[in-house]
């Protein structure tokens, strides 16, 4: 019993950081109808920021933490001025061609920069971690959980209770609607490339000190997140939080119980095992077309 | 000087020509009805006007001023709402917050006075009042149309375009919806109304223009227009006389 409520901490805190990325990736979806393949770069980029920041330049963690998700949301201006913006009218295919562009540059000029060797980023906390009862809770893994709660709660406040949370929905139902309504459709885009940038940028940020920062850190990232937005079901918003997690929860039961080699494997099981048995996802399409 | 004029509109969709020089005009306060079968180019007259599809030539003068070449963002905040065929009402959004939307065209409110004013439309559509939270794709055709021209109020438009109000409700719905017409003519608004159901057009208006292929044919009062059983038969489809011939059972 003390292994299984172990294993759901740490599957949770792993799960939060898929939840972070595949919000990202259903928000820029639901307002541009394209996959965005340079999502993982978000969380690798904001990870080398922190590296620049904090170890390279030796700047406190707490300003070079602030200056990463600054940068990160300059990082979603000028992914969305340059990947999206300029094809923005044609269909969905030269975008997510762009989009997978964007993903090999920027990987790339990371290897340039700092080479096939993985950086090390120390965590946030001084304190390893601390037992209540029979669990050891690693600071960094609740760190992670309690930033996903707060992020998940402020977002659902923007999106339900906001005007601007209203529009940037509307945007993503029928763009051309809202801008029949004076809704400015390409700041809303905008807006939502930002947002997702930070997102991805903060759970780059949190996984940091857990997992290494590589080039390939993007590319591991996204993959599960996707997977994530799958099983949770492409676009729903609730989904991709409660897929993300399960699939924490999913890969972590299953290094433990079955095999560790194989701990990749299980997500992408579970994504197959979806894709045959229910592809519309946990929570299938939400909104219905009526004629 | 008209509220809104369109001078020899040009507008092509590829290779096919939607209006080959169409010209009209709107005075300030008049109901007019743009008629015609499908493909006369109605849809495209209104498309062209709020900005969603550029004439390659010819001219439209609102309040005098050339909006050419506005996008349709800019158009809706110099006055004038477009409420496409199809309702399109959001479908994630609640009836209430449909109509809320209506107002992003107008600087300076809060969301507090958007809501009143909202929540105020509801006396001119009191169908929708118990709807108020329920999701846009919830809600049957007729209810969307009251969300749908509710939405284009919110936006206090000197000139209101409403596509084809009409078009897949159940009868007693589109008197309804034309009783509704009626009001917001009453309230002084400018409207510039496409139908095909000629009719229900002709009820409501003070004029009306009747396209055929991008083509203007006809103008005129509705009485000199339906009055005159040729012209009904030939463009408005209000004298066909279908002839069922059904096999003996």
């Amino acid at each position: 019993m003390d292994l299984v409520l172990q294993l759901l901490f740490t599957g949770i805190g792993i799960g939060s950081v898929y939840a972070l990325v595949a919000l990202g990736f259903v928000l820029i979806f639901r307002a541009t109808n394209v996959v965005n393949f340079a999502q993982g770069e978000f969380s690798m980029v904001a990870a080398f920021l922190m590296v620049i920041f904090a170890v390279d330049l030796e700047w406190p963690y707490w300003l070079s933490f602030l200056l990463a998700l600054a940068g990160m949301a300059l990082y979603g201006v000028i992914f969305n001025l340059g990947v999206y913006y300029p094809l923005r009218h044609r269909t969905y295919l030269p975008v997510i061609i762009s989009t997978i562009g964007a993903s090999i540059l920027v990987a790339n000029t990371m290897l340039a920069l700092y080479g096939p060797q993985p950086q090390v980023l120390s965590p946030v906390f001084e304190t390893p971690g601390f037992n209540v009862g029979p669990v050891y809770l690693d600071s960094q893994y609740l760190l992670i959980i309690v930033v996903t709660m707060v992020l998940v709660a402020f977002q659902y406040w923007f999106f339900e209770h906001t005007l601007l949370g209203k529009k940037l929905q509307a945007t993503s139902q029928d763009k051309e609607m809202a801008s029949l309504l004076g809704i400015p459709v390409a700041t809303m885009i905008m807006i939502t490339f930002v947002y997702s940038a930070v997102l991805g940028g903060l759970a780059g940020i949190l996984v940091a000190p857990i997992l290494f920062v590589s080039i390939q850190m993007g590319g591991t990232i996204a993959l599960k997140a996707f997977a994530a937005t799958i099983i949770g079901g492409f676009g729903d918003v609730a989904g991709a939080i409660i897929g993300g997690l399960a699939l924490g929860v999913i890969e972590t039961f299953g290094a433990a119980y079955i095999s560790v080699p194989y701990k990749d494997g299980f997500a992408f099981l579970v994504l197959v095992l979806f894709l045959v048995f229910r592809p519309q996802g946990l929570f299938g399409e939400r909104v219905a077309e009526k004629a | 000087m008209p509220l809104i004029e369109c001078k020899d509109l040009v507008v092509r969709y590829g290779e096919i020509e939607a209006l080959h020089g169409l010209t009209i005009a709107v005075e300030a306060g008049e109901v007019v009805t743009l008629l015609g079968g499908n493909g006369a180019g109605k849809s495209t007259t209104l498309r062209s006007i709020s900005g969603l599809v550029k004439p390659v030539s010819g001219d439209i003068l609102f309040e005098g001023q050339s909006i050419l070449g506005a996008g349709p963002e800019d158009i809706v905040r110099r006055g004038i709402a477009h409420v496409p065929e199809g309702r399109r009402v959001f479908p994630g959004l609640s009836t209430r917050e449909n109509i809320m939307l209506g107002a992003s065209n107008r600087k300076g409110l809060t969301k507090a006075q958007i809501r009143a004013e909202a929540d105020g439309m509801f006396d001119l559509f009191p169908d929708i009042r118990p709807f108020a939270d329920a999701l846009g794709w919830t809600l049957s055709g007729g209810q969307q149309q009251m969300v749908a021209v509710a939405r284009g109020l919110m936006a206090k438009p000197k000139l209101l375009l409403l596509d084809e109000p009409s078009l897949g409700l159940a009868p007693v719905i589109v008197q309804k919806v034309f009783s509704i017409i009626a009001e917001i003519r009453k309230l002084g608004t400018t409207v510039l109304l496409v139908e095909q159901n000629a009719r229900m057009g002709l009820s409501v208006a003070d004029r009306g223009y009747v396209l055929e292929t991008g083509r203007l044919v006809l103008s005129g009062k509705p009485a000199d227009l339906w009055g005159n059983e040729d012209i009904r038969a030939a463009y408005l489809g209000g004298h066909a006389r279908v002839k069922a011939t059904l096999p003996a059972v």
